[in-house]
């Protein structure tokens, strides 16, 4: 560690890191476009700069971003001279910059309007016309390029090179007539995308699926946990007036994946809305199905996990089989109630997605494995649930996703079989006796463990359907009733129609 | 404590004729002069530019409202009245909203809209009146809230008057 002064104060910094890092660290505020700290630090974009004292020297404006740390340097950020070297290059920054906040779906979270209020001026004086550029360029499926907009701070062209390491994206022509361009204007491809809309530090780059669908101080955040595959980056979520999730963004974890997520990952927002392309409609409550009915009709969830537990108890070859998006709580909750009833419990497997790489998705779509396997859950794949059900008299199949990866299985199973299934969609098959909803994902709160044994959180961003119990108190309900009906108490649970 | 005594009523009030006649007379020649009391619904009331009614969208005069859908009114209100879903156009202009609606019963006239408004889109119109048979109703979609631009004319050029004292002379738009 490296001594040095900051503003005043003697601070410790990691000579390995430039000393915007090191101000960083220790509050002090200095602006920054091109440098990010998971890339290369470049020095392009000027608008970090302030004073270092070193030795006898005088004092020298210099980019915070491409200076080492050295022993005995003294920084001033706040020195007026900094100060009106920042302000300058701001100006220049602004030159071109079209004032189309209003439209512009960066406004809110842009680092140009931040630091124009922190820095700036407050009015240009420039008397030529902006530059005239293509404000819809577009670079692939994902991103929306607006040339206008662009600062040219290069840092999506190097995070192409360095994150994903493929190279797509360059500087090209010269002057003020420079944009980000791919090579041979070739459509942008890899499944990193996505981030080149969170580097970029103004509204550039946006990504496509979420030009325009709402304005960010409107997006109520809460941090959460992937769940396209056992990587489980850590995420925020943001939910659009309590209702519709809107975007994914990637949540700085050192330990699993840095700045970074996915695409398939980002983009997995469809699920979340009220009406999913293939999947069956959100369970409020719960879905009973009589002796003989053909549709199933809405109920109270206490009400059907009672009749879940009259199942579970009055027959044998019973089978628990539970989704790889349970939580570890839910997933501990479960494990119990198979033990009481005298089975070993299995999660679905499903076959990899085929989408693995290098950086961080792992194609193995369960971003619970590594927990539910050390709470003693058996690994079976879509063929071998299919058996055990097959062989069962009555079954258990609990979880988020757990129906729609079972949905085959379940609906081949004659309507002698009993199916109490704990699900967020319902499922229209005649073995399927009651279905309890459950949150998803982003509306429980909970623990995953990745595929490194990392722990990464879910908290509540939205509420579930109204009349949706937490599947953790839905189970501890259930556990309750088999106790009581194994004890051989004979009674009403007060929970039963 | 003052005792105050009743007057004492003269010889021709007594007499109680008299009297009868001078209060016909009075309302006689009220008869006769101006009028004082409005009839309201069938009069209306008087407006002018200062008159804060309810806010319209303003259209331009190629046929298109003004509002990007960025978002400041809904913010700036304090009654939570507006909701706006933006979403995108062909026009040079991108954005435009697919859903502006104002519910007029949270509305409380306040301006703020009006005055945090970046594109000048929304105006305090000279409308006043809200009557309707369902809370449903009084939610206001875009085509309700419409307005030639001709309508607010008299507004935006009060507003753009008042906006003039606090721009400084070298400024330019």
């Amino acid at each position: 560690m490296t001594k040095i002064q900051l503003n005043g104060r003697e601070v410790e910094a990691d000579p390995k890191k430039p000393l915007i890092a090191a101000c960083h660290e220790h509050g002090a505020n200095v602006p920054h476009y091109c440098y990010h700290p998971g890339l290369k630090a470049v020095g392009s974009c000027r608008i970090c700069q302030v004073e270092v004292k070193q030795g006898e020297m005088p004092p020298r404006i210099v980019a915070a971003c491409r200076t080492p740390v050295a022993e005995g340097m003294q920084v001033n950020t706040e020195a007026a001279k900094a100060h009106d070297a920042r302000r300058e290059c701001l100006e220049f920054l602004l030159k071109n910059h079209p004032l189309d906040c209003p439209i512009c779906d960066k406004a809110g979270e842009c680092d140009l309007q931040d630091y124009s209020y922190q820095e700036g001026q407050g009015e240009g004086r420039s008397v030529e016309p902006r530059r005239k550029l293509d404000k819809r360029k577009s670079l692939g499926d994902v991103i929306l390029l607006d040339e206008e907009r662009c600062i040219l701070c290069s840092r999506c062209v190097r995070f192409m090179e360095e994150v994903p390491k493929t190279p797509q994206l360059t500087v090209a022509g010269l002057g003020s007539r420079s944009t980000i361009a791919t090579f041979m204007d070739r459509p942008l491809s890899g499944n990193y995308q996505g981030n080149l809309a969170d580097v970029c530090p103004v509204g550039a780059l946006t990504l496509k699926k979420f030009r325009f669908q709402a304005r960010v101080w409107n997006l109520r955040k809460s941090l959460s946990t992937c769940g396209e595959c056992s990587r489980g980056c850590s995420i925020t979520a943001e939910v659009l007036r309590g209702k519709e999730v809107k975007r994914f963004r990637p949540r700085y974890n050192d330990k699993v994946n840095k700045w970074w997520m996915c695409d398939s990952g980002r983009f997995a927002l469809e699920r979340h809305a009220e009406q999913a392309p293939g999947l069956g409609p959100r369970i409020a409550g719960a879905l009973s199905r009589g002796q003989g009915a053909q549709v199933h009709e809405p109920i109270a969830a206490p009400s059907g996990v009672a009749l879940a537990a009259d199942m579970l108890a009055a027959h044998e070859r019973r089978v628990v089989l539970a989704s790889p998006w349970l939580s570890q709580e839910e997933g501990a909750a479960l494990a119990r109630i198979a033990q009481a009833l005298g089975t070993t419990a299995g999660f679905v497997s499903p076959a990899p997605d085929g989408l693995a790489d290098r950086l961080l998705h792992t194609g193995d779509p369960c971003p619970n494995r590594r927990g539910l396997t050390d709470l003693g859950f058996v690994a079976l794949s879509v063929e071998e649930c299919a058996a055990r059900l097959a062989g069962c008299e009555v079954a258990l199949v609990v979880g988020e996703r757990a129906g729609e990866l079972l949905r085959e299985p379940l609906a081949a199973l004659d309507a002698s079989r009993r199916v109490a299934l704990f699900e967020a969609r319902a499922l229209d098959a005649p073995a399927v006796k009651v279905q309890i909803g459950v949150p998803t994902h982003v509306e429980k709160s909970g623990t995953w463990i990745n595929v490194d044994g990392h722990v990464g959180r879910l908290t509540i961003a939205r509420a579930a359907p109204a009349g949706t119990p937490a599947l953790t108190s839905s189970l501890r309900q259930l556990e309750e009733m088999l106790a009581a009906a194994a004890a051989g108490v004979v009674g009403d649970t007060g929970a039963r129609r | 404590m003052v005792i105050v005594k009743r007057r004492e009523l003269t010889l021709a009030e007594r007499l109680y004729l008299p009297e009868i006649g001078r209060a016909l007379a009075l309302s006689l020649r009220a008869m006769f002069r101006k009028r004082v009391t409005r009839q309201y619904p069938e009069e209306p009331l008087p407006t002018n530019e200062v008159t804060r009614g309810q806010p319209r969208l303003v259209v331009k005069d190629d046929g298109n409202i003004a509002c990007v859908s960025c978002g400041m009114c809904e913010v700036a209100c304090p009654a939570y009245a507006i909701t706006i879903d933006g979403g995108e156009t062909d026009r040079a202009i991108e954005r435009e909203p697919k859903r502006f609606d104002i519910d007029m019963l949270r509305c409380i006239l306040c301006g703020f809209c009006e005055e945090a408004c970046p594109k000048d889109a929304i105006y305090m119109s000279d409308e006043l009146e809200l009557a309707d048979f369902s809370r449903q109703a009084l939610v206001y979609d875009i085509e309700k809230l419409k307005r030639p631009r001709s309508a607010l004319q008299k507004r935006i050029d009060y507003v753009n008057k008042l906006n003039d004292r606090w721009r400084k002379p070298s400024s330019t738009r």
